[in-house]
């Protein structure tokens, strides 16, 4: 092993360019959302934008931090990291104050700290552990089970938190273990139980289930008249059928209200402007409203104005929308893509499966966060509360995508001295 | 699957790539369609839909008496609105606080019973209402009741509470000079000096983004003004509060008394044409009095013998009489071309000066004088009346002027019985405030100036314009016709019809006037009722300050100017006289310095007693530390005691101002009713006695 003689060898550098200039559209953008004439210097620690440079200094040493512990650190220390996460979880699950309705919040003092956040990134390092463990293949029954609950205990502790959208971001390994050898059925399933949803919402549900029973007939018919078949066919048929029947229970006793809302919202059955619709009918304005070139730094009616609730922290990509309109928003997804891709091929390059699989991890959580909070600002998806990564404010996301990332490109720049 | 694992994960790979890139092409897709499809649409969103600026009124200049008493202001009244989506309010907290939150507000507001307000709340809460109504025009004590409530004490973000400032205008002193200072009530002309002056008083109303939600209600989108308001500028008037409160008073007195419909009263400082008080009251159908019409400014009408000053003065101007000019008043009565004019007094006065005739006020005797004069030439007389500015507005600083009429001989209702009735008051028309004016240049040594009701504009407390009187004429007559003029009007008071309200302390001048309203020369069996007038000044060796009151129909058998209007004038004069000092002739001291008098001391404060007593160079003891002193004067000292009030008790005032005696007892919780001047000398509840808040004590002050 050779000594390392900066932090920077070795280093990814498309990737933390990439980083470091979505930081920097974070940053102005934050100033623009929350751009107040009085507070007008964007160092104005008594503002967001300020605040937020703060955060952004912090983490560019906490990356600096990251990059100069020894690569075989993270791997070592994986189950240590998941287990003060999850122990961090508790705490604050005993002990946090409430912010809008989730107990996700432990305060010390000058930062309220936000665990679930750094969950993320020790879930991704404790499932990238497990999983590239000698002997151990996701096909086998066992494995899928002990994956299941890796992800599982963070995910449900999140959950009682009643922070559902930080919660949601957990299924996003479904991608990291389909890339491992999960059967792309568990995919599938997961895809028409989605549609099946949505469907039985929109459809009155004896009908919805008419049609699956016509279908399964069609199938019978022109099938095989095997016993192998008309068992698929039956299970099949009595699987959605139970999905869509339960539906019902599913929407009105386990969503809560807001939920439910968010929902119909989404579908169109609701138009009520005033309420939930009102977040992204705003932030749709504001988007639209920008046209190619967008109305201009600073320049944005509907962000000046205050009208998108949480504008600097789930709504940024609005501010991006209206002052930079299409040229600003293309570039800011195109940067994300590439950013998706580089993380992907770096990870294939990797010959340790640790840092593979950590790779592909917090590929699928940057890339949920990103589609979920940017299709939700434009009406794709539902309101889900939970950040634009390195965009939007807030300390505890700033710092958990920052190691998150940095994490990984330590271990790239690491890959040379692995196994050689 | 016959794949080769290598080429199977490589298949994964490119799916979870395609899948990548599908969504982000999903996204940029909409993106797309959002801002090029749909742009148009969205932007006219954006640009009309939800959002304007709207006007916020700037809060309104006050209006002042001229020693800084309030006379019109604007007190903050809030409407309240919740927003029943505000994230704060959940269905458990909603639930756990809707019973309280009824509760409160009956309480607060009193207006509905707390099942009425629950239910409404209720309804409220299940529609999600994002504006509803709680209650408008609550004051400021009660906005801030409402805001400890719960779930609106949660913030206006988390609680849902919206308040919007509105003001209401409040005249402190309810009815005084309430038609001068006017009134402002929606998009009506105001009048008044809110009118005139409405727009220093208005300010520039500055603007606030609202939103639009549904049901076409716009809300306040947050609580910064845009663009902030900049308030309107204070008036200060000339009006003196406490001589107003005399006037007023006064004139409310004689109107009661003498069953009137209405009346009007002002005085004016003589130098300066400063109205410093204004009263117009009219009798309401119900039977009280309220300040209506502004009849000093507004209303014209025939002045009856108040004119014959006028009317003397211009053949005094022509050298055309003197005092001592004798005239037969004929028994009382006399015919012009066959219209009978005729005196009060039946039979006539007999043969009388002109100074007499002017005293007792003798239709014949002046009518006369004046016919002689002028019956050749009456273009000359209506030329004084000219000269005198008596045909033309004063062009005030209130609205409503009422114009002065002055016929002349071109005119198609000239006739021949024109001279002799225009003599005496008749056949001419003038507001009470223009022949006050017109007095009141007699007073100031021909100097005609013009009333003035407002003094100063100020911004913030800074004088920003400063009215100057305004001169109408330097002089309108010679010194010969003056000296004159103010011998006979001095002699109406000495010796005339206006004797009743002579008195010793100070000497007034002026005329009394009856005049018959609805009188006609052609029309006898119209009803006739009688306008009874009195215009002055006083004291007539230096004048200081003019006076005219003027009670329309009384209707009790009294109807002459001298016994329904002087004595109001007279009450007017007597409370400024005993309140200006420099009124006084003998300005020498009361107590001779050299002989040793007890002086009376007010029990006070420790600190501001022996504070007065220093300045007044009194010897004083105190016996005792701080706090409150009764003092006992001594014949060379005044000795202060130490008082004690022990708390929950009621405590002495005997012996204290009013002012001290209200501050002890209202912070004990109780109220206090108050008659006579002077010190207190009784009160209704003993010292000492448990003080029980709410109760009434009563005191008794004297000198």
């Amino acid at each position: 092993m050779r000594e390392q003689k900066s932090a920077l060898q070795n280093t990814d550098k498309v990737m933390i360019s990439l980083y470091l200039v979505l930081v920097f559209i974070g940053w102005i953008s934050i100033y623009a959302a929350v751009y107040n004439e009085d507070h007008a210097s964007i160092f104005d620690l008594s503002q967001s934008y300020g605040r937020q440079l703060l955060w952004i200094g912090a983490s560019f040493f906490v990356a600096y931090m990251v990059l100069i512990i020894d690569g075989k650190f993270y791997a070592q220390f994986s189950y240590v990291i998941y287990t003060a996460v999850i122990l961090l979880l508790i705490f604050s699950l005993l002990f946090a104050r409430k912010v809008k309705g989730a107990e996700a919040w432990i305060d010390i003092g000058f930062f309220k700290l936000q665990p679930s956040e750094f969950a993320k990134f020790a879930t991704c390092m404790a499932l990238a552990k497990y999983l590239s463990s000698i002997n151990i293949r996701i096909q086998d029954f066992k494995t899928k089970i002990i994956s299941t609950i890796i992800i599982a205990i963070p995910l449900g502790l999140i959950l009682l938190q009643n922070d559902t959208g930080s919660a949601l971001v957990f299924i996003s390994f479904v991608f990291l273990l389909y890339r491992e050898g999960l059967s792309g059925n568990f995919l599938l399933f997961g895809f028409f139980t989605t549609v099946l949803f949505v469907l039985a919402l929109l459809v009155p549900k004896f009908e919805l289930v008419g049609i699956l029973g016509g279908i399964t007939f069609l199938f019978f018919l022109f099938s095989r008249k095997s016993k192998k078949n008309i068992a698929v066919a039956a299970g099949v048929f009595i699987v959605t059928a139970g999905i869509v029947m339960s539906v019902d229970y599913v929407y009105n006793k386990v969503l809560q209200e807001h939920q439910r809302t968010r929902i119909n919202v989404l579908l169109g059955k609701d138009t009520d402007l005033k309420g939930a619709g009102y977040n992204v009918n705003q932030s749709m304005i504001a988007i639209g409203s920008g046209g190619f070139l967008g109305k201009g730094f600073l320049q944005g009616t509907q962000t000046k104005f205050d009208f998108v609730p949480e504008q600097s922290t789930d709504f940024i990509f609005c501010t991006v929308g209206e002052d930079w309109g299409f040229i600003g928003t293309f570039t800011v997804i195109a940067l994300y893509m590439a950013l998706l891709i580089r993380i992907l091929f770096a990870a294939e390059r990797q010959r340790s499966v640790y840092t593979r699989i950590y790779g592909y991890g917090i590929a699928s959580i940057i890339f949920f966060h990103v589609m979920i909070n940017i299709g939700m600002t434009i009406g794709l998806a539902p309101v889900i509360g939970i950040p634009l990564p390195f965009l939007s404010y807030g300390g505890s996301s700033m710092l958990s995508f920052t190691i998150l990332l940095f994490v990984f490109i330590r271990l790239d720049a690491y890959r040379m001295m692995v196994l050689r | 699957m016959a794949m080769e694992p290598q080429k199977q994960v490589m298949l994964r790979i490119y799916l979870v790539y395609a899948l990548m890139c599908l969504f982000g092409g999903a996204i940029i897709f909409q993106v797309f369609r959002l801002q090029f499809v749909e742009g148009e649409y969205w932007k006219k969103k954006a640009d009309s839909l939800s959002t304007a600026y709207v006007n916020i009124e700037a809060s309104r200049g006050n209006i002042f008496s001229e020693d800084g008493d309030l006379l019109a202001t604007s007190v903050p009244v809030y409407d309240i609105y919740m927003d029943f989506r505000a994230p704060g309010i959940t269905k458990e907290l909603f639930y756990h606080s809707v019973d309280s939150l009824a509760l409160s507000f009956s309480v607060i507001f009193g207006d509905r019973t707390p099942q009425e307000y629950r239910k409404e709340l209720k309804t409220a809460w299940i529609e999600k209402d994002r504006y509803h109504l709680i209650q408008r025009k609550i004051s400021y004590k009660q906005l801030r009741e409402v805001k400890k409530l719960p779930l609106i004490r949660m913030g206006r973000n988390a609680g849902g509470l919206i308040v919007q400032q509105n003001s209401r205008r409040q005249l402190p002193y309810r009815l005084l000079a309430a038609r001068t200072i006017g009134y402002k009530i929606g998009e009506v002309k105001p009048v008044g000096i809110e009118g005139s002056f409405n727009e220093e008083l208005s300010g520039i109303s500055g603007l606030q983004l609202m939103q639009k939600i549904s049901g076409g209600v716009w809300m306040p989108i947050n609580d910064d003004n845009e663009v902030e308001p900049r308030n309107g500028d204070d008036i200060i008037t000339t009006i003196d509060v406490n001589i107003q409160d005399v006037t007023e008073q006064a004139l409310y007195d004689q109107l009661v008394k003498h069953n009137a419909d209405k009346g009007c009263a002002v005085v004016m400082e003589t130098a300066t044409g400063k109205v410093i008080s204004i009263a117009n009251l009219t009798r309401m159908p119900d039977g009280s009095y309220g300040e209506t019409f502004n009849y000093a400014v507004g209303y014209s009408s025939e002045p009856g013998s108040t004119f014959k000053l006028a009317s003397l003065m211009a053949a005094f101007e022509d050298g055309l009489l003197e005092l001592d000019d004798s005239i037969d008043t004929r028994g009382g009565k006399m015919q012009y071309f066959g219209q009978w004019m005729r005196d009060s007094h039946e039979g006539g006065y007999g043969k009388i000066s002109l100074e007499k005739a002017f005293a007792v006020s003798s239709n014949v005797g002046i009518s006369q004088l004046i016919y002689g004069c002028y019956a050749k030439k009456p273009d000359a007389f209506v030329e004084h009346l000219r000269k005198f500015h008596l045909h033309e507005p004063l062009k005030l600083q209130v609205t409503g002027e009422g114009l002065p009429y002055i016929k002349d001989t071109k005119n198609k209702l000239w006739s021949s019985t024109s001279l002799p009735w225009m003599s005496i008051g008749y056949e001419v028309q003038i507001t009470p405030l223009q022949l006050l004016t017109f007095f009141n240049a007699v007073a100031n040594n021909g100097r005609m100036v013009k009333p003035k009701f407002v003094d100063e504009i100020r911004e913030h407390g800074r004088t920003v314009k400063k009215f100057d009187t305004e001169i109408i004429a330097d002089t309108i007559c010679s010194a010969s016709t003056l000296a004159k003029a103010k011998t006979i009007l001095e002699t109406v008071v000495e010796s005339g019809t206006a004797r009743n309200i002579k008195n010793s302390y100070y000497k007034i001048a002026g005329k009394t006037g009856t005049a018959q309203v609805g009188y006609s020369k052609l029309n006898k069996d119209r009803k006739i009722s009688y306008q009874a007038s009195f215009a002055g000044y006083f004291p007539a060796e230096n004048p200081k300050y003019s006076c005219i009151v003027v009670i329309y129909s009384p209707s009790n058998q009294l109807y002459y100017g001298s016994d329904v209007a002087a004595p109001v004038f007279k009450e007017i004069a007597d409370k400024i006289y005993a309140t200006q000092f420099d009124l006084h002739k003998n300005t020498e001291p009361l107590l001779a310095t050299e002989e040793k008098t007890s002086v009376p001391v007010k029990t006070g404060k420790q600190k501001q007693t022996a504070q007065v007593l220093g300045k007044l160079n009194v010897p004083s003891s105190i016996n005792g530390s701080s706090g409150w002193v009764s003092s006992v004067p001594n014949d060379d000292i005044v000795e202060m005691k130490e008082k004690d009030f022990p708390h929950g008790t009621v405590p002495d005032v005997k012996g204290m101002g009013l002012s001290d005696a209200i501050y002890l007892l209202e912070n004990t919780g109780m109220h206090v009713s108050a008659s006579g001047r002077g010190v207190v000398k009784k009160q209704s509840v003993n010292p000492g006695t448990k003080t029980e808040p709410g109760k009434i004590i009563q005191l008794e002050l004297g000198l």
